[in-house]
């Protein structure tokens, strides 16, 4: 079912936000801002070409980065950008 | 391992164990929650209180292992995310090990199925330029979820060791011990730039790592899920609350307590006290002092063994069990956006629920906390309104016998108080917040034996630092009691416990306790309440006062060396009056509404 999503949408980079629960991506860029977030997401594996996958939004947004477990609020889904899967080869 | 240089470098480190004066000293490093402390354990036979969360290993324990016939020093470290950049208080202090002179030889712990995350530790560790040895841990989990390492390829693109081991179970730890001469300087690469280690590390672990879809680990991965979701999440934060409840409010402070107090003591070790006390101490002075109304063994071994310790051992095997499983951290997601308004985020969490334990310990944890204005609101609110495990015990053990509704009024005042001085003190002090992100380890099955260990550490620790109080409170009761103080205070408080809170004389000795230690006060009500002395809503009144006390000296310490003597009595001069106020607007709106428990 994402195939068909990823189908229609461009390769730009896009918010890890707007992932659909169970929805698979790679982290494209993380925004840095002044309190060392990329920083710590960073120390936590959340680097580019990281695989991501959507876990749950509410109450808060899980996903899985790689083989860890991550639970952040909604500015830092936000501040994550992803990108479409690369195709296997 | 084949690879010559691999070899060479052995050849050249061989001298690690055998040249040098002093003994060998090891540092393990790595991130948290990896078993590092489970493998320092296995190499000294010392046992490390082990958590799923960071800040309460707050300085390194150290210990002697044998490596085959030579002595080494261990020295166990914080985990670690990373070494570099504007890091945490426990990435400081490892980092000091990690780059000191008193560190010989690096041992990385890390989790197998995470060793794109290790790499990248490996990569700063390199920076050291001491020699190491990697510890692929767990890694029965990583096959049991599909992940798979190529251990012999790490080892000979690291040109290091690269030791496959099950901690937990012993095994692996013989190979550590024989690898540990030919540990290298790994082969890294310099990197200038974070982002290029991370490159690094991913391109490394693609070529080493095979990840298939298929996982064995069906159980845990079903109830990671349905704990971090809401509509799953929540019953179960109910059904986890209610067996607390059950096994440290009725099991352990009613059932355990009941037969310490009216068993072992009340038949047993205070008329055996009393009779042997007035057959060999002429003094009536000292026998009084032993056991007399305010006795050191009536009164205050009584309180510390027979009302307190049932309830904080209880409590800590079941914190023990949350702990160990991983669940805590996931109570996180739901507390974020409530945290939120105090402040806060939902990493409070921790400290919070450690607070239930004892908040001496939890208030040094508000260090994983990242903005000092969290640390300070995360305290304060500590102080306010977590009661501790021992006074858990006397608020379960006096109300619970009353009714469920005498209870839940006391939690539901205490917790409205706390979130509003949490939201007041959100908006009145200056500062940021800290954005949330918070990693969850896996749900794991705990270990029995592991369990008992901790607890029993946990338990010997609370009574160290709670004993002594208990006597010297006793002491200085008695001694108050003696020159005639007691009636002098009964009277000096009159105004306050009788006229504002409505509670019968008697109750201003245990305020006067109360200050000493919370719980040694509310250990106090529990008698007053056993003997008739207080009606449901005295007791209810009175221990919402005491909950809402600053905790104990030992707490009221710890704020002062975490947050200067300035903002430690602030914090007194704001938690007093809320609780002596609050007090007295509860007396007057159950009597107005006329309600009984």
């Amino acid at each position: 079912m994402s195939s068909m999503r990823l189908a229609f949408s461009s390769d730009r980079p896009r918010p890890l936000s707007s992932l659909a629960v169970d929805e698979r991506a790679v982290v494209a860029d993380v925004h840095a801002d002044d309190a060392g977030r990329a920083e710590r997401l960073l120390s936590l594996g959340v680097t580019p070409g990281a695989a991501v996958t959507m876990l749950q939004k509410l109450p808060g947004v899980v996903f899985l980065c790689d083989q860890t477990e991550l639970a952040v609020e909604r500015i830092v889904a936000d501040a994550i950008l992803v990108r479409r899967e690369e195709r296997q080869t | 391992m084949s690879c010559h240089v691999v070899a060479e470098r052995a050849a050249a480190s061989h001298k690690l164990l055998t040249l040098r004066a002093h003994p060998l000293r090891i540092a393990l490093v790595g991130q948290p929650n990896v078993g590092k402390s489970v493998v320092f354990g296995r190499l000294t036979g010392r046992y490390v209180t082990v958590s799923n969360y960071p800040g309460t290993t707050v300085s390194v324990t150290k210990g002697r292992a044998l490596v085959g016939a030579e002595v080494c020093d261990v020295i166990d470290t914080p985990g670690v995310n990373t070494l570099d950049g504007t890091i945490s208080e426990d990435e400081r202090i490892t980092r000091d090990v990690v780059a000191g002179p008193d560190t010989d030889l690096i041992v990385q712990v890390a989790d197998a199925r995470n060793v794109r995350r290790a790499l990248m530790l490996t990569s700063q560790l390199h920076a050291s330029g001491k020699p190491m040895v990697l510890a692929l841990n767990m890694i029965d989990e990583a096959h049991e979820r599909g992940v798979s390492i190529d251990a012999p390829a790490l080892a000979a693109a690291l040109g290091i060791p690269v030791i496959e081991m099950i901690a937990v179970e012993g095994r692996g730890l013989s190979e550590l011990r024989d690898a540990l001469p030919r540990a290298a300087r790994p082969l890294v690469p310099a990197h200038p730039h974070a982002n290029d280690r991370a490159v690094w590390a991913h391109q490394l672990t693609e070529r080493v790592r095979r990840v298939s879809t298929l996982s064995l680990a069906y159980v845990q991965e079903a109830l990671a899920r349905a704990t971090r979701r809401p509509v799953t999440g929540l019953p179960i934060l109910a059904v986890v609350l209610y067996a607390l409840y059950l096994f440290v409010g009725v099991f352990g402070a009613q059932t355990l307590v009941k037969l310490l107090e009216d068993g072992l003591f009340g038949q047993g070790i205070n008329p055996a006290a009393t009779w042997l006390a007035d057959r060999f101490v002429p003094f009536p002075i000292v026998r009084d002092f032993l056991v007399g109304e305010y006795g050191l063994i009536t009164m205050g071994v009584t309180y510390a063994i027979a009302i307190v310790l049932p309830v904080v051992a209880t409590f800590f095997l079941m914190f023990g069990f949350l702990e160990d499983s991983g669940y805590i951290p996931r109570l996180a997601i739901f507390c974020d956006r409530i945290f939120r308004v105090m402040g806060l985020n939902g990493k409070a969490v921790l400290p919070m629920v450690l607070g239930l334990g004892c908040d001496t310990m939890a208030t040094m944890t508000t260090r994983i906390l990242g903005t000092p204005k969290e640390r300070l609101i995360a305290i304060l609110l500590l102080a306010l309104g977590i009661p501790c495990s021992a006074q858990l015990a006397t608020i379960m053990g006096i109300l619970g016998g009353i009714s469920f509704a005498a209870l839940m009024t006391l939690f539901a005042v205490v917790l409205s108080q706390m979130f509003l001085v949490g939201w007041l003190a959100a908006r009145v002090l200056t500062g940021d917040r800290s954005e949330f992100i918070l990693e969850l380890p896996p749900i794991r099955w705990p270990r029995f034996g592991n369990l008992l260990t901790k607890t029993r550490l946990r338990v010997w620790w609370y009574l160290g630092e709670a004993v002594p109080l208990f006597l010297v409170g006793t002491t200085l009761l008695f001694a108050l009691d003696r020159v005639g103080a007691l009636v002098w205070i009964a009277a000096a408080g009159r105004p306050v416990v009788t006229g504002l809170l409505g509670l019968p004389p008697a109750a201003s000795q245990m305020f006067v306790m109360g200050f000493l230690r919370r719980d040694y006060g509310a250990a106090g009500l529990f008698q007053l309440a056993h003997s008739g002395q207080l009606t449901g809503v005295q007791a209810v009144v009175a221990l919402t006062v005491m909950t809402l006390f600053v905790p104990c000296v030992a707490n009221f310490l710890m704020m002062v060396r975490e947050r200067g003597l300035k903002t430690g009595i602030a914090i007194l001069g704001v938690v007093t009056p809320v609780a002596i106020f609050t007090g007295a607007g509860l007396n007057y709106v159950l009597h107005a509404f006329g309600v009984q428990f």
